[in-house]
């Protein structure tokens, strides 16, 4: 469903429902922008804030978007899946920390409700272990900085040269999550990753959606 | 904490949907014994609102666990069950220290236990050295994948004793259906044992278990 020659950018979003409306409503029309509904959002409204999103985007790109469910599954993972796909999600995230047997679950779930399958890689040192463990691969890997350890300890960096080095091995698209601002989405764009994942700023600042997302936009040209 | 270090619980977990997990609570018997546990998949699918459900269907003084399996952002996940109701909030163990930390420091902040479930985690003891302030509960876990996939993974019962040896917290177990394996849980000293009703059985089955517990294990 993702075209492998584009680069994306995937928007969180975990505000309340009313708020998400009016910001899909400020963002650009255009195919390289995908919603997420971040695992805050989902946890605190369920599957409908996922179905919420994708009316939201659907009515704002007068055709069907594509929709992130950030499921962050660490078990009973086929429950999930089905329940988000089911709600209206383009794709879904599973935890890279995982046991295997449900990462690989996971997959074969996505892939039976025809979704996409994206393996985060919050925690985890060494990706090419996780990877190298599963009968199946996933559409993308999430390489990933988590929020509270971005916050707590600034020293620690997205590991950005993984990323040529999974794609040299292995056939997946590369998103890159916890950068916070356009310099950090220039940067993972330029060790080519395919996806960028920027939530912060447009938490923080929604009356700037319209804009910030243009800025972004030009990026993914 | 809000549970008492000398008791032994059982908690039932909800994890299909809320007409189900309705008629379970229904079956129950009273006792401050018994934990529900808002699961998971029923948080996902149904947000905060399974919990504050849960907590309305089992009464002002049932204990309601929130199965969040926190893994980033844990002040707000925390923030978000403790307002719908929940007395204990779990969060994974193989999420970033930072992450478990700020989750610990803001359960006790607003008076919910803090638990961490160790699925997954090698050797639980490692991140519990790591932490700054220890949680009150510790989940020793086999995941319904992993018994599915590869029946050989068993409970790791001489984690409990390893652990309590080293801190003064509780012990939960997850991963029993019968009332002989919920028995040898807390026989290897577990204080929680965590049961839940495989789509198989009848709803009436784990109030039978239930209503087991209460009377063989004091």
């Amino acid at each position: 469903m993702l075209n492998p020659r584009f680069k994306y950018l995937q928007i969180a979003f975990n505000r309340s429902l009313p708020e998400v409306r009016q910001m899909i409503n400020l963002l650009p029309v255009s195919d390289r922008i995908l919603i997420e509904a971040g695992t805050p959002l989902i946890k605190r409204y369920g599957v409908k804030g996922i179905t919420f999103l994708k009316d939201c985007w659907e009515q704002k790109l007068q055709k069907p978007g594509y929709i992130v469910a950030d499921l962050k599954c660490m078990d009973r993972g086929s429950t999930e899946v089905e329940a988000i796909s089911l709600a209206g999600a383009s794709a879904a995230t599973c935890l890279g920390l995982a046991p295997i047997e449900t990462i690989s679950e996971f997959i074969n779930r996505c892939e039976a409700a025809s979704i996409d399958s994206m393996v985060d890689m919050m925690n985890i040192q060494f990706p090419f272990e996780i990877l190298q463990k599963l009968p199946k691969l996933p559409q993308v890997i999430v390489l990933h900085r988590g929020v509270d350890e971005n916050d707590l300890n600034r020293e620690k960096q997205i590991p950005l040269y993984h990323i040529n080095k999974i794609k040299g091995t292995y056939n997946v698209l590369i998103s890159v999550a916890g950068g916070e601002n356009l310099r950090s989405a220039t940067s993972s764009f330029f060790n080519n990753a395919d996806i960028t994942v920027i939530w912060r700023q447009f938490y923080e600042t929604p009356e700037q959606t319209a804009q910030l997302a243009k800025e972004f936009l030009e990026l993914v040209k | 904490m809000i549970l008492q270090k000398k008791e032994k619980y059982l908690q039932i977990a909800l994890n299909s949907n809320l007409q189900e997990a309705e008629l379970i609570i229904r079956q129950l018997p009273i006792s401050k014994r018994i934990l529900v546990e808002a699961g998971t998949p029923l948080i996902k699918i149904y947000g905060t609102e399974a919990i504050s459900r849960i907590k309305q269907l089992a009464g002002p003084q049932a204990y309601v666990v929130a199965d969040m399996k926190t893994a980033d952002l844990s002040q707000r996940e925390v923030r978000m069950a403790a307002e719908a109701g929940a007395s204990g909030i779990v969060c994974l163990g193989v999420s970033p220290i930072e992450t478990i930390d700020l989750f610990i420091k803001e359960c006790k902040s607003i008076g919910v236990d803090s638990m961490i479930d160790m699925m997954n985690v090698q050797d639980p003891l490692m991140i519990l050295k790591k932490l700054k302030t220890s949680p009150d509960v510790v989940i020793l876990h086999r995941g319904v994948d992993e018994i599915e996939f590869s029946k050989e993974k068993q409970i790791p019962y001489y984690q409990i004793k390893q652990i309590k040896g080293s801190y003064n917290i509780l012990i939960a177990v997850a991963g029993s259906d019968t009332i002989r394996e919920v028995q040898r849980a807390i026989f290897n000293d577990a204080d929680i044992v965590v049961v839940w009703k495989e789509f198989y059985q009848a709803s009436s089955a784990t109030a039978k278990l239930a209503e087991d517990f209460l009377k063989v294990v004091k």
